[in-house]
């Protein structure tokens, strides 16, 4: 069989959505219909450019597009492939160094050709921008209501008293709570979620015409996530404002756009409907990514197809096709002519390739024959088979930390429950997922298995060895060859003025290994993650991010230990780098018989990667079980919310499945409800009759097993 | 607030009466007021020197203990400071001279923090730009250029510039002319004395606000929030001044606070070079002539004045930066 990425309907069913647009919509540049309306927004042949030490960077290399009022266009990209250059040029907000070239239309003004001053006038009233990263965003000296009225001053002739009534009405309507008395609130004391509602309400406050919104819910967690994807779409319909969305995941565009336009390093190379773009991808590019992109969704799981190679470098370009070294079904040309954006007979939507004519024919598989060869579908019937033994035991584990108040002398003013009563086991060749929210407890949970020591309550046994019996620092050093860990961004993890041989000899020499075993040894640890031997010369700054992970799992590898903790070990990875990733993972557990403990907050990557998922919520598991039954058959109220707030990278299932949208937030772990900890936002419980309701507020359930018999526990009074 | 500043203050008390303390048995130990008396001829006997500076406070032969009891029980119940081994009173002094550096170190340290930090928030925006290298060269040369080369070099330019205008408007020395009456022309000739003084500290104060400010707004101007009030149709140099500068003030205003002391007991060679009878000449002048009471009350002076610029520090952090919030 051929690789066939996510084809579930066919083109004759294009999603009646109520304000979709169908193929008789098409997206723009495949001519001008006759009544289509005028574009707010008219990019023509931008280029941005930056200055480095290697020559000029091209982020950017001539990027077109229209985009019409009340619309959205989601452009989709991996990290270097100038997507957040194109917003910030949009935005005039470029560094001062950046050269840019081409023309930027909006309402007939060229904001290309204007200079800061000019801009400002227009920044903020006619286009807005949500950034990124809340926790940044704001200032931190100025209260929200004063952030918002500033904004609102600069652009119109209006009173402090009205500016700041009109704060509040802004505040109000991105579901601030209370929005009059946390106007005078400074950012630090906003969660997440509620400065990023803060960010929108910002940018919406002139109502501009057009919004830019870069990786808007990136840093949030998945249910503040869709809450905040909800904002934004209230908020474009209040102002009446066309979108750019300008996110990595699929899922959110699959959601949120009528268009798609795909960024492969510095240009745009397919543009098209959503339902058309994910339904049958034309540019190879497209259908691998589509391909390597794991989803949480319920029905039959599809292999992950990685990509092999990496994205190239923006300094070196190659002299074709940009995606040829990594393409299938490259052909000689692609790899000295780079094909131009044009739309291919029979199909709506522009396609930068040089095969599009073939492949909207249908005579050819834009992602080749060889994808299926490195299909990576879980073997998790083999795991079952042979249930090693266990390596690690964690019994009612319990962690506080202590609250304090005052900046000199500190009080204690309270505690901090941030592990509560949590026990799991992970046996050899087997991988337990830890997965929540941040706040959780999970990583404090990783990290009081990695102290090896005595936890302030409960029991934690690795090994077989029980970590309180641990009586000299010589028990403990052995014990920790047994354990080792994987972090999360494998820039910072790993030293930058140390080569890869010294990197991965460090642990070597710690544990006494004389000079030959080390030399020995290193050139099998770099086979054993697939790295050439040749990297051991290099720095980490001379690989990529995905030959840095590959280096770090190697360095926690070097030990030969038994149990490997990974702290979000794909999150700082490039979709088409994860799946192999994943895929390295996966064959090592099953070669090496290691047992993983893994921290992840993308449940669809889980449920490639995961034998067995705990569900945590403000320190407490809530659920248990097997992965796919978990997927398949969940029972806890927060589990269910959870799987259902994943965005789908497919638009006809993202717009017809049920969302269980969460109320609020989670709270502070300082202040624990009396009786189940998720009552305050639990959607059963305001449904309950009363017995339950009083049980759910005054009793913490206790955790069941299912009816089946199976592993499979949660804790819930109203199951 | 209140509550928070009188308990820090309490605190500072308790500081400053153990370092005055500790000054005065440290001062009684090295200065000697006895050696002021063997230049002197016909050569002074023993006894005579005690006689002469009994009244005083001061006799050696006195013990130790018995003296200071005497000191302390002068600042406690009449808050009297004591007197030199000639006789003068430390009140007057203190109290004259501290206002005459007041003069000098109050317009001065302005001066420096306005200049040092609207410089660093122009140069900053124009980072590498030509004039943020030509303010960057000029502050390296000044911050090199010794405080007793720049005042001699502006006292001949001054003198230069009042050859040239012929007519004496800019003042060399003192602090005042000797015989103006009436209220504005005392205010008037006490402003041109000040000039100059006032431009020599500044000069040399400024560079350091400017380049701690300019790195420290450099950190800031990069930052998302800069880049969210720009958003919001902000100028980059409007989003600098009104976003990025008033987070980054918070350590120079820390600083300048704490720096008060050190000008007011540390503008000696301005002070010399000028001619002004202030508090670091005094500084200087109780040391050489082994006046232990001037010392120990010029020590318990700069005490006071830091703890002053410890609360003004606490209570400007806690204005400008909400994140910070006393209990």
């Amino acid at each position: 069989m051929t690789l066939a990425p996510a084809r579930p309907t066919g083109p004759e069913n294009p999603g009646p959505g109520p304000e979709r647009p169908g193929p008789e919509n098409p997206g723009p540049g495949s001519g001008p219909g006759p009544a289509r309306p005028a574009p707010v927004l008219s990019v023509r042949d931008l280029r941005v450019s930056f200055p480095s030490e290697q020559g000029p960077v091209q982020a950017v290399r001539g990027v077109d597009f229209d985009l019409l009022p009340g619309r959205t266009l989601g452009i989709v990209g991996e990290s270097g492939s100038g997507k957040s250059a194109t917003a910030l040029a949009l935005m005039g907000l470029l560094p001062p160094a950046a050269h840019l070239e081409g023309r930027i239309l909006l309402g007939g003004r060229d904001l290309a050709a204007m200079d800061d001053t000019r801009l400002a006038r227009i920044r903020g009233k006619d286009i807005g921008m949500v950034f990124q990263d809340p926790m940044s965003a704001l200032t931190p000296v100025l209260s929200v209501g004063r952030l918002l009225s500033q904004a609102l001053r600069v652009h119109q002739d209006l009173s402090r008293k009205d500016a700041w009534e009109q704060a509040v009405q802004l505040l109000d309507l991105v579901g601030i709570p209370d929005p009059r008395e946390r106007a005078k609130a400074f950012p630090h004391e906003f969660s997440g979620g509620m400065r990023q509602r803060v960010v929108i309400a910002l940018a919406i406050a002139n109502k501009p015409s057009v919004l830019v919104a870069d990786e808007p819910t990136t840093a949030l967690d998945v249910t503040v996530q869709a809450q905040i994807l909800e904002v934004l779409r209230l908020a474009q319909r209040e102002s009446g404002a066309a979108l750019v969305l300008i996110t990595h995941d699929l899922g959110v565009v699959a959601g949120h756009a009528d268009d798609v336009a795909v960024m492969y390093a510095g240009r745009i190379v397919e543009h098209a409907g959503v339902d058309e773009l994910f339904a049958r991808p034309t540019m190879p590019y497209t259908a691998r990514l589509l391909a390597a992109v794991p989803t949480a969704g319920s029905g039959v799981q599809r292999p992950l197809l990685p990509i092999a190679g990496e994205p190239p470098s923006p300094v070196a370009l190659p002299a074709g096709c940009a995606f040829a070294p990594r393409c299938a079904v490259a052909r000689d040309v692609c790899r000295t002519t780079e094909p131009d954006l044009t739309a291919p007979a029979g199909r709506p939507g522009r396609v930068a390739c040089h095969r599009a004519q073939e492949i909207a024919d249908g005579t050819l598989d834009p992602a080749g024959p060889a994808g299926s060869a490195v299909a990576l579908t879980p073997d998790r019937a083999a795991a079952r088979r042979t249930p090693g033994e266990v390596v690690l035991r964690v019994e009612d584990l319990v962690k506080t930390f202590p609250v304090t108040r005052g900046a000199l002398l500190k009080r204690r003013t309270g505690t901090l429950h941030a592990v509560n009563g949590v026990g799991f086991e992970v046996r050899a060749g087997e991988t337990l997922a830890l997965v929540g929210e941040s706040g959780s407890g999970k990583t404090t949970t990783l990290r009081e298995v990695l102290r090896l020591r005595a936890p302030e309550g409960g029991r934690i046994e690795v090994a077989g060895t029980d970590v309180a019996t641990l009586r000299s620092a010589a028990q403990v050093r052995e014990l920790r060859s047994e354990v080792q860990i994987v972090l999360q961004d494998p820039t910072d993890a790993l030293d930058p003025r140390l080569t890869v041989f010294d990197l991965l000899a460090e642990p070597l020499r710690a544990a006494g290994a004389d000079r030959t075993a080390v030399r020995s040894r290193i050139p099998r640890l770099l086979d054993l993650v697939g790295l050439d031997r040749a990297v051991g010369d290099r720095f980490p700054a001379a690989l990529s991010g995905g030959q840095r992970q590959r280096v770090g799992i190697a360095r926690a590898l070097a030990r030969e230990p038994r149990l490997l903790v990974l702290d979000e070990p794909l999150s700082a990875l490039d979709v088409s780098v994860q799946a192999e990733i994943v895929n390295l993972l996966v064959r090592l557990k099953r070669e090496l018989a290691l047992a993983y403990l893994v921290v992840a907050h993308d449940l669809a990557v889980v449920r490639y990667f995961s034998d067995r998922i705990a569900v945590m919520y403000l320190g407490h598991i809530v659920e248990s079980g097997a992965t796919e039954e978990i997927f398949a058959r969940p029972r806890h109220p927060y589990t269910r919310a959870l799987l259902s707030a994943v965005p789908l990278p497919d638009p006809q299932r993202e717009r017809r499945r049920e969302r269980i949208v969460l109320r609020g937030e989670q709270p502070s772990a300082a202040r624990l409800p009396a009786g189940c900890v998720f009552v305050d936002r639990c959607p059963l419980h305001r449904e309950a009759d009363e017995s339950v309701r009083t049980r759910c507020r005054t009793e913490r359930p206790s955790t069941v097993g299912a009816p089946d018999g199976s592993d499979h526990r949660y804790a819930c009074h109203a199951l | 607030m209140l509550r928070y500043v009188t308990r820090r203050a309490a605190g500072w008390f308790l500081v400053i009466a153990v370092a005055t303390n500790a000054t005065y048995f440290l001062a009684s130990s090295f200065l000697d007021p006895r050696s002021n008396f063997k230049e002197l001829r016909p050569v002074r006997t023993d006894e005579q020197v005690s006689r002469a500076l009994a009244p005083y406070n001061l006799d050696p032969h006195e013990p130790l203990l018995h003296r200071w009891w005497d000191w302390l029980s002068g600042v406690v119940l009449r808050f009297d400071w004591g007197r030199s081994p000639v006789g003068v009173e430390v009140n007057g002094e203190i109290g004259h001279r501290s206002l005459v550096s007041a003069q000098l170190v109050i317009g001065a340290t302005l001066l420096s923090v306005v200049v040092g930090v609207a410089l660093a928030v122009h140069t900053a925006s124009r980072q590498y730009g030509w004039r943020d290298r030509a303010a960057q060269a000029l502050s390296m040369a000044l911050f090199n250029v010794p405080v007793s080369v720049a005042a001699l070099a502006l006292v001949l330019l001054a003198i230069r510039l009042n050859e040239q205008a012929g007519w004496h408007f800019l003042y060399v020395a003192g602090e005042r002319s000797p015989d103006v009456e009436g209220f504005w022309a005392t205010l008037g000739d006490r402003a041109a004395h000040l000039v100059l003084p006032t431009l020599t500290l500044t000069l040399t104060g400024y560079v350091g606000h400017h380049l701690t400010q300019r790195s420290l707004l450099l950190d800031v101007i990069g930052s998302d929030f800069v880049r969210t009030a720009r958003a919001t149709g902000l100028t980059r140099a409007q989003a600098i001044r009104r976003h990025a500068l008033r987070t980054a003030l918070i350590p120079t205003a820390q600083s300048v606070a704490f720096s008060i002391p050190a000008v007011f007991t540390g503008a000696v060679l301005t002070e010399t070079v000028f001619g002004w009878n202030g508090m670091g000449q005094y500084f200087v002048q109780t040391i050489n002539k082994n006046d232990v009471h001037g010392t120990v009350a010029t020590a318990a002076f700069a005490a006071a004045l830091t703890a002053i610029g410890a609360i003004l520090a606490d209570i400007t952090t806690v204005l400008l930066d909400p994140r910070v919030r006393v209990s």
